[in-house]
């Protein structure tokens, strides 16, 4: 038997082998280039100093840290309410209501930002709906605003799926229990429905905390040139000004910041089953 | 639930509003994708399906869509190839290091698409890796091979091990049982696994859009920089088809999951 499971091991090596050769040797090479020069010779801490002494360095992680914050408070606000109404609703009723929430999770985040420039622009839907009532053109596009509203567009159903089920592995009889007991409605959320499904927020959360991290398509469509976020500072880098280095350490940093967030997700009981882990 | 019918009132409303929201996008893009080839007015005047004609009659259009569709194959099939193998190892195998395995194997998903997409574009010009195909189809299967993972364990835990047990008793080898009985029993989380996998290759941007080469445009880089560029009404109608196409995968997916035996 201890033969056979050793075998049935050998099955990971091909994945193993081919992540090792196509993406860790890659990640390996970015820590590498962002301590070496740029003419890939000798060891310098030169690609740090840079960063770290660039003003647009600091500008791109403060508005990427406030676009984040900001699009994930949204989105949380938007979708507990959304997941605790489909908790409450009958299997089929909240199998048809799903659809309206899996569709834009697996449209393409393209289309989702054509669609909002149509919408958001100048002389877009709202707008020209806002002047239909007199009311001046809103600067909805190319702002925060627009990278905010496109974000949490994208991040909802991620903010759903991990609080929907925590919220249905709660048992009924608990808040039937605590209504016999006298427990009023709000009672009953704050103390037994709230507390119950604390993981599942923290889950979405942190999830979509660097999901929003990582963001390129959004700000770089749907934002101005004051909303460039980490990710499309690194392709400023390599791109623009071909400085590798500098992309690089750029890419290190962001790096870390998404493992710190995701090393606090796999503390989140529930959390490192996204990671990975086998205790679901 | 008892009582309160205002809270819950406002509660319906709160849910209704996020749901308008969410499907919004996709509510206006399909009746400009009928309406006219030089400006976008919502609704459209008089209907046409002159934008699908254009896109449609559009060599690079169709040269993009044709290069994402080859990519996504390979993708979806290296990452399957490789990915349920991997997947059975991680469940059913045990060996040390398995959870950090488990671990290295799953974290492309954790990690922000620009570190891998600059680590490739960097890693491809020092090994000399020019093919411009190979180069999507070795990127994308990174991001998409995880998520074939994490499907293929989840039906392997609903896939009885005693039956691998017993073929294994009556004298099968690992391949024959994993051939034979698991793959089989396996087959809706396989099919679900590989739909999304594909959707997920043929969507992806910025992996592809920093290690492509000229004249290797997939279909989202084309409209990546047709957005940022010229937002062209064409684009209405790309949209409309790439959108009909996630309807199709879920409804697929929907499907070989009610036929799945357990549940």
């Amino acid at each position: 038997m201890t033969q056979r499971r050793f075998k049935t091991a050998y099955f990971v090596i091909p994945a193993v082998v081919f992540m090792i050769a196509v993406y860790a040797l890659p990640l390996a090479g970015v820590a590498l280039q962002s301590v070496t020069d740029a003419d890939g010779g000798s060891w310098s801490l030169a690609g740090y100093r840079d960063i770290f002494s660039s003003t647009l360095f600091y500008k791109v992680a403060w508005s990427t840290f406030t676009i984040s914050l900001l699009s994930t408070t949204v989105s949380l606000s938007l979708a507990f309410p959304l997941a605790y109404f489909l908790s409450k609703q009958r299997p089929k009723v909240r199998a048809v209501l799903m659809i309206f929430v899996l569709v834009p999770f697996w449209t393409s985040v393209l289309v989702k930002a054509f669609a909002f420039t149509i919408l958001l622009g100048q002389s877009g839907i709202i707008n020209d709906a806002l002047a239909f009532f007199g009311l001046g053109p809103l600067p909805l596009l190319f702002n925060k605003a627009g990278v905010i509203v496109g974000m949490s567009h994208f991040l909802i159903p991620f903010m759903v799926f991990p609080i929907l089920t925590s919220l249905m592995a709660q048992p009924p009889e608990l808040r039937r229990a605590a209504s016999i007991m006298g427990a009023g409605r709000l009672r009953i959320f704050f103390r037994i429905t709230l507390p119950l499904c604390l993981p599942g927020i923290m889950t979405g959360t942190l999830l979509v905390l660097i999901l929003s991290l990582g963001f390129f398509v959004v700000p770089a469509l749907l934002g101005g040139r004051q909303d460039m976020m980490l990710s499309n500072l690194v392709d400023f880098y390599t791109r623009e000004t071909l400085n590798w280095q500098a992309a690089s350490t750029l890419a290190v940093i962001l790096f870390s910041f998404a493992m710190i967030v995701a090393y606090t997700l796999a503390r989140v009981p529930g959390g490192s089953s996204l990671l990975g882990g086998q205790d679901r | 639930m008892s009582a309160d019918p205002q809270a819950n009132r406002l509660l319906k409303g709160a849910a209704f509003a996020v749901l308008a929201f969410l499907v919004l996008p996709s509510l206006i893009v399909v009746p400009i994708s009928f309406g006219d080839t030089h400006e976008m007015v919502f609704p459209p005047p008089s209907l046409s399906l002159d934008l699908y004609r254009q896109y449609f009659g559009d060599p690079q259009w169709l040269a993009a869509t044709w290069l994402s569709v080859r990519v996504a194959i390979w993708t979806t099939l290296i990452s399957l190839l490789l990915g349920i193998p991997a997947a059975y190892g991680l469940v059913r195998g045990r060996f040390p290091g398995k959870r950090l395995v488990a671990m290295f194997l799953l974290s492309p998903i954790m990690v922000p698409s620009v570190v891998i997409a600059l680590g490739l574009y960097i890693y491809f010009v020092r090994i000399g890796l020019s093919h411009g195909e190979l180069r999507l189809v070795l990127g994308l299967t990174v991001v998409t091979m995880p998520f074939v993972i994490v499907t293929a364990t989840a039906g392997l835990q609903n896939v009885d091990p005693n039956l691998e047990k017993a073929a294994t008793v009556m004298g099968a080898g690992p391949f024959t049982v994993l051939f034979r009985v698991t793959l089989p029993l396996l087959k809706p989380a396989i099919v679900g696994g590989s739909l999304f996998a594909f959707l997920m290759s043929f969507d992806e941007v910025v992996i592809a859009w920093f290690i492509t080469r000229a004249g290797y445009e997939t279909l989202p880089i084309k409209m990546f920089s047709s957005i940022q560029w010229e937002i062209s009404p064409v684009l209405a109608a790309v949209s409309s088809l790439l959108m009909l196409f996630s309807v199709v995968v879920c409804v697929l997916v929907v499907v070989t999951r009610r036929n799945e035996p357990q549940q």
